[in-house]
């Protein structure tokens, strides 16, 4: 008799370029996560990392012998947007990562957002990242800076993606609001 | 705190934006290749511009009182300062900022000549379409008024265009029926909404209600139960 497969529940990580997202699914995936990095030739994308991801990252977590929580990283350039589009579909729920050093890419971040709300309007979160930083924007201000407003519904969470306990609590985060729309 | 980064990707528009949300209190510091300018800050509104040949220097001066004395600055000249040393180099997009909060002492009240929402709508008027784009990034996004509107576009000072394009927003329009619906050219479209939206007298309405989850409240309570043990 063959195996039965676990049921795959998906969580997106999205996220502009550099803020973060490989680094969020290292922190907490229970196998070393699936990486599709290529080395970055864009000279002023090498100033930042010298690799980017060019497909998806993912990693895996074990809730039980039925179930496993799958998180997937999206690429952050926009020419690989398409892939958005692939890996939003069934999504439980998304976490958008900002590098909170960097405003140059908030508003990328906020057209992840309006995209993701448009195609798949799931449970949402923004992680200011790199919190740890000394140059970091507050979490307030990234909000702020990303035109997020309270009627929106997404809270933004101060993190930096090299500790677990904020990972962790990012994800709490999300699970919680999509409590409450189950429930209310 | 400090909030930095460079005006080409970041421009006044947006950093205004963020300092009136939270009514900072500070200094704004711009670096441009031929003069750097203090910006002084109280609750979100630009009081005072000064250049400054040493950076350092600016924080020499803690008290925003004697600073005005020994400038030789009478309270109705501070409108002046905003006039020559921000609205004029509005179009520069070379220099680079950073916002340190508090560390100004300052009196209770200063008079605000320019409200920070004219001096956003003013930045907002000068952006690219491109720079536009960073905001309204899709034709079919629709706004909505913000219940507090009347009164930041009070003190905006809307043009009559700019005004069109307000009367046009109702939570129903997309900006591509908008676009048609005015008669306006794009560019000015995007500049107004990019405005109205940075002051808070818009804000996007969710096209979609909210998808109800796709899994079990014991199944996520389990997911929940793993996460915390990780």
């Amino acid at each position: 008799m063959s195996e039965k497969k676990p049921k795959k529940i998906k969580i997106v990580i999205a996220g502009p370029f550099a803020a973060g997202k490989t680094e969020f699914i290292r922190t907490v995936s229970e196998i070393e996560p699936v990486t599709t990095e290529r080395k970055i030739t864009d000279p002023k994308e090498k100033e930042k990392k010298s690799s980017t991801t060019v497909a998806m990252d993912f990693g895996k977590i074990k809730i039980d012998d039925e179930h496993e929580l799958y998180l997937f990283g999206t690429p952050g350039q926009s020419r690989f947007n398409f892939m958005w589009e692939i890996l939003g579909e069934g999504a439980l729920g998304v976490i958008v990562l900002v590098d909170s050093t960097d405003p140059k890419t908030f508003h990328e971040a906020r057209r992840i957002i309006n995209f993701f709300q448009s195609r798949y309007p799931v449970p949402l979160v923004v992680a200011a990242n790199k919190q740890d930083l000394p140059n970091a924007w507050s979490p307030e201000d990234v909000a702020v800076a990303l035109d997020i407003s309270e009627e929106e519904g997404i809270p933004v969470i101060g993190i930096s993606a090299k500790n677990k306990d904020d990972v962790k609590k990012a994800l709490l985060l999300l699970l919680e609001l999509i409590k409450t729309q189950l429930t209310g | 705190m400090t909030l930095t980064g460079d005006l080409k990707s970041f421009s006044f528009a947006d950093i205004l934006q963020v300092l009136h949300a939270d009514k900072k209190s500070g200094v704004l510091i711009v670096e441009w290749k031929d003069m750097t300018v203090a910006y002084y800050i109280k609750d979100g509104e630009l009081v005072l511009a000064r250049p400054v040949d040493k950076v350092f220097r600016i924080y020499v001066d803690r008290d925003f009182e004697k600073l005005l004395e020994k400038l030789r600055l009478r309270e109705s000249s501070l409108a002046e300062t905003v006039k020559k040393f921000f609205l004029s180099r509005l179009d520069n997009r070379e220099g680079i900022f950073s916002f340190t909060q508090g560390f100004i002492r300052y009196p209770e009240t200063v008079p605000v000549f320019y409200p920070a929402e004219y001096l956003i709508m003013e930045s907002a008027r000068r952006l690219t379409l491109e720079e536009t784009e960073r905001k309204i990034s899709d034709e079919l996004l629709v706004f909505e008024k913000a219940p507090d509107y009347e009164e930041k576009v009070r003190k905006a000072r809307l043009t009559d265009e700019e005004q069109k394009v307000l009367n046009l927003i109702d939570g129903k329009n997309t900006v591509k029926d908008i676009l048609e619906k005015s008669g306006l050219d794009k560019l000015t479209l995007y500049r107004t909404l990019y405005g109205l939206l940075s002051i808070g007298a818009i804000r996007r309405k969710r096209k979609k209600a909210p998808k109800k989850p796709s899994i079990s409240l014991d199944l996520l309570a389990k997911l929940i139960e793993k996460i915390k043990k990780l």
